[in-house]
């Protein structure tokens, strides 16, 4: 079931313990329930201890789940340190996604990815989760963002779809009004 | 039917698949979830398969390898240095003819990404001329064990299963099969063929997949012949006659150079032996990317390959907040190692393997050797300090999974020879790093049934200690005290001394406390919280010169105050 032609590569970085492990998975989910291929690589061990998490994710004609330096389509950086960490897989013309509470992140790597055409966004997600009463959710509201840009297969509905799938009880309704709010965000920022 | 899973759960399905009957295992990462993925298919298929976690690898090996050879088909689970826990069974019993079948999965960890060393099971395979297979993802992993466990069952020889983590911790859409269905696609040969004879590549495990992924990249994929080993030992010898139709051969393989000794081909091979590849961790996209490049190169092969380094250069100039590991906020070991550490600064303290290994940044763990090291390293410096008759205190630490695990024969082994140190046991009541197994103090099997529970203290009684102490690890100012009234005891009495330091663990019990935690309204700026305390809830303004607490994090243990001078003046004079 490869997919010809198409091909995603993703990095979610993020802190241990706090659902970058989940968010990964439901980008695969999402894709796999449409039928296409996709494969994640996940980093754990010491990962529940706050540490830095990498979580790689290809979707499409790909036979790895590895990432290579300037090769990621998407960074999440459900965390501002980890994406800056991790700036160096982004390509050019990529999207970055950063969950941080400030209006501007490091001038010069703003600048580096501006040379590259990629596209950043900052998006205060922890507040966006916080709001629910679920700081523990920021990875939602990353995930609502990065849906509001329709970018096939990862799109509203079938990130949805894959929450749904996912989660149950409490966790799911709290989880999806996040998502929902992120997405929303998105709508507004690309308005 | 597909459903997403990670390479050990994969590795679990294969086994219900296959009709596994025993399996037993200790949990290690990369390992950890393939015993609770039998205990999930089992249930599923609704298979009588008997599932559990062992005291340590060596009696997992012992009991699996006990019914296989009754006739039964079993398997073993651990991560690679937990094979050598159960070294003294696998090398005896190599060739010894089993009745059932006997698979032992033991998962490499290159990097290493969560242990002290690298390790390469299929090393230790081709040493003991044991059949060992190296799968290069989750589907992979998953028609490997049905496959394996058959094998063994027809060729009566145990068989080794050898993911790296990248294997184990992969997720991907598996197809599911009835018990005894599945059709398996063991892929091992010229996966691509290539135009060219001046280069080709050998590659096994997860190599094999990111080189394929590298040289669709660079348009390679036609160009370059790729030989796919799976079988690692022993070795088809096509893969020489592979090896000699070409110029150049490049063996891409984690983690050691096993395929590449076995070519014994210094002329045409490049890899980590003849030091064309480093001889150490992880062969990331990058570096096999690189490799290609580099003797495309030099053998005319053209290829298109321009890395941009500046971003990678931009982010090691900025300022990026570091992120080791830490122990969680309120984690009971914090506090106890807090008390180790105030109790005694000139200490020595030998540690041990788990998450209290994160005693090191806190000044309380100096050694870590291997499971239940730190109790006979303690013995060792003992043995040097009294003969130089120095009075130098040993705290050795250790865990509650890891005193069953490795422990017993070395506190027994102390109290016979009347070691003097203090044996501080971390018992947070399960078996944390590894994603919070039972203990056999827990009094829970694997399949989450109730069971006989043994006790810590009724052990080291048990084994001659006939001084313990127990002692909440939040009352910090008692644990100090206790700690150096064993400290005063040992000069007259009899070693070694216990003190079991017994609290939940959080992150089981995800407890939060009602503290009122004041901090950021006395703070000096010291910075004392910050370097004696490393918890993840508090955060320095450099801004402001002062400490601020991560409400979102902070579960209000309160246990901090006791390190802030500012507060501590205040509790002291309550």
């Amino acid at each position: 079931m490869r997919s010809k032609g198409l091909s995603i590569e993703i990095i979610c970085a993020g802190i241990g313990g706090r659902g970058v492990l989940l968010a990964s998975t439901l980008l695969i989910d999402s894709a796999v329930r449409k039928n296409v291929y996709a494969i994640g690589s996940d980093e754990y061990g010491m990962s529940q201890r706050g540490g830095s998490v990498i979580s790689q994710v290809k979707i499409g004609n790909v036979k790895s789940p590895i990432v290579g330096k300037g090769r990621a389509d998407i960074l999440l950086g459900f965390e501002e340190s980890e994406f800056l960490r991790n700036v160096s897989y982004l390509k050019k013309k990529g999207i970055g996604i950063v969950n941080t509470n400030k209006s501007e992140i490091d001038r010069k790597v703003t600048d580096a990815l501006k040379e590259r055409s990629v596209r950043l966004y900052l998006l205060d997600a922890d507040e966006i989760a916080r709001r629910e009463g679920l700081f523990l959710a920021s990875n939602m509201a990353v995930l609502g963002f990065l849906s509001s840009l329709g970018i096939e297969p990862l799109t509203y509905e079938n990130l949805k779809e894959a929450i749904i799938y996912r989660l149950q009880g409490k966790m799911l309704e709290g989880n999806l009004k996040v998502f929902e709010n992120g997405y929303r965000k998105g709508l507004e920022i690309l308005k | 039917m597909n459903e997403l899973m990670i390479g050990n759960y994969a590795i679990a399905r294969g086994f219900v698949e296959a009709g596994l009957e025993i399996a037993a295992a200790y949990p290690g990462t990369p390992s950890s979830e393939i015993l609770p993925g039998i205990v999930e298919f089992s249930k599923r298929e609704n298979a009588e398969i008997h599932c559990e976690w062992s005291v340590n690898e060596r009696v997992a090996y012992e009991v699996a390898y006990g019914a296989a050879l009754y006739g039964k088909k079993a398997a073993c689970m651990m991560k690679q240095v937990g094979l050598n826990v159960a070294f003294p069974a696998f090398y005896n019993f190599k060739h010894h003819e089993i009745k059932g079948s006997f698979v032992i999965v033991s998962c490499d960890d290159p990097g290493p990404q969560s242990s002290q060393t690298e390790q390469d099971t299929r090393m230790l395979c081709t040493f003991m001329d044991v059949t060992c297979f190296d799968p290069s993802s989750p589907k992979e992993a998953a028609d490997v064990a049905y496959f394996a466990l058959r094998l063994s069952f027809e060729t009566k020889r145990p068989i080794v299963i050898r993911p790296t983590h990248r294997v184990s911790h992969s997720r991907e859409a598996v197809p599911l099969y009835r018990p005894g269905k599945r059709r398996v696609r063991l892929k091992e040969g010229l996966i691509s063929k290539g135009k060219t004879a001046k280069l080709g590549i050998v590659a096994s495990g997860m190599s094999f997949s990111v080189a394929i992924d590298v040289l669709t990249e660079l348009n390679l994929i036609r160009m370059i012949p790729v030989y796919k080993v799976l079988r690692v030992h022993p070795l088809d010898t096509k893969v020489k006659e592979f090896a000699q139709s070409l110029q150049k051969v490049l063996i891409l393989e984690e983690t050691d150079a096993v395929i590449e000794a076995k070519l014994n081909d210094s002329k045409r091979v490049y890899g980590r032996l003849n030091g064309f590849l480093s001889g150490a961790g992880e062969l990331t996209y990058d570096v096999i990317k690189e490799a290609i490049t580099s003797l495309c190169r030099d053998s005319g092969i053209e290829v298109q390959n321009e890395i941009d380094y500046a971003l990678e250069d931009l982010s090691k100039t900025i300022n990026i907040v570091p992120r080791p590991p830490k122990l969680c906020s309120g984690c009971p070991h914090r506090a106890c190692f807090y008390a180790m550490r105030e109790a005694f600064p000139e200490a020595i303290f030998p540690g041990d393997i788990g998450c209290y290994t994160l005693g090191i940044p806190l000044g309380a763990v100096d050694t870590v050797v291997d499971m239940g090291g730190s109790v006979s390293l303690a013995s060792g410096f003992y043995n040097v300090f009294s003969k130089e008759n120095r009075n130098i205190p040993i705290l050795a630490s250790l865990g509650d999974s890891t005193f069953f695990h490795a422990c017993l024969p070395a506190i027994y082994d102390a109290r016979k020879k009347n070691k003097k140190f203090i044996l501080v046991i971390l018992d947070n009541g399960t078996t944390a790093m590894t994603g919070m197994q039972p203990t056999p103090q827990t009094g829970i099997t694997a399949k989450g049934e109730k069971s006989r529970s043994i006790s810590i203290e009724a052990t080291l009684r048990a084994l001659g200690i006939e001084n313990i102490r127990i002692v909440d690890p939040y009352d910090i100012p008692f644990v100090i005290n206790t700690i150096k009234e064993a400290h005063h005891h040992l000069q007259k009495g009899e070693g070694p001394f216990a003190i079991i330091s017994r609290r939940e663990c959080l992150l089981l019990s995800k407890r939060r406390f009602e503290v009122k935690i004041d901090l950021e309204e006395v703070c000096t700026g010291c910075k004392r919280c910050i370097r004696y305390f490393d918890c993840p809830s508090l955060e320095f303004d450099e801004k402001e010169k002062k400490v601020k607490i991560n409400r979102d994090l902070c579960v209000q243990c309160g246990n901090c105050l006791y390190v802030c001078p500012a507060k501590r003046k205040r509790l002291d004079s309550l």
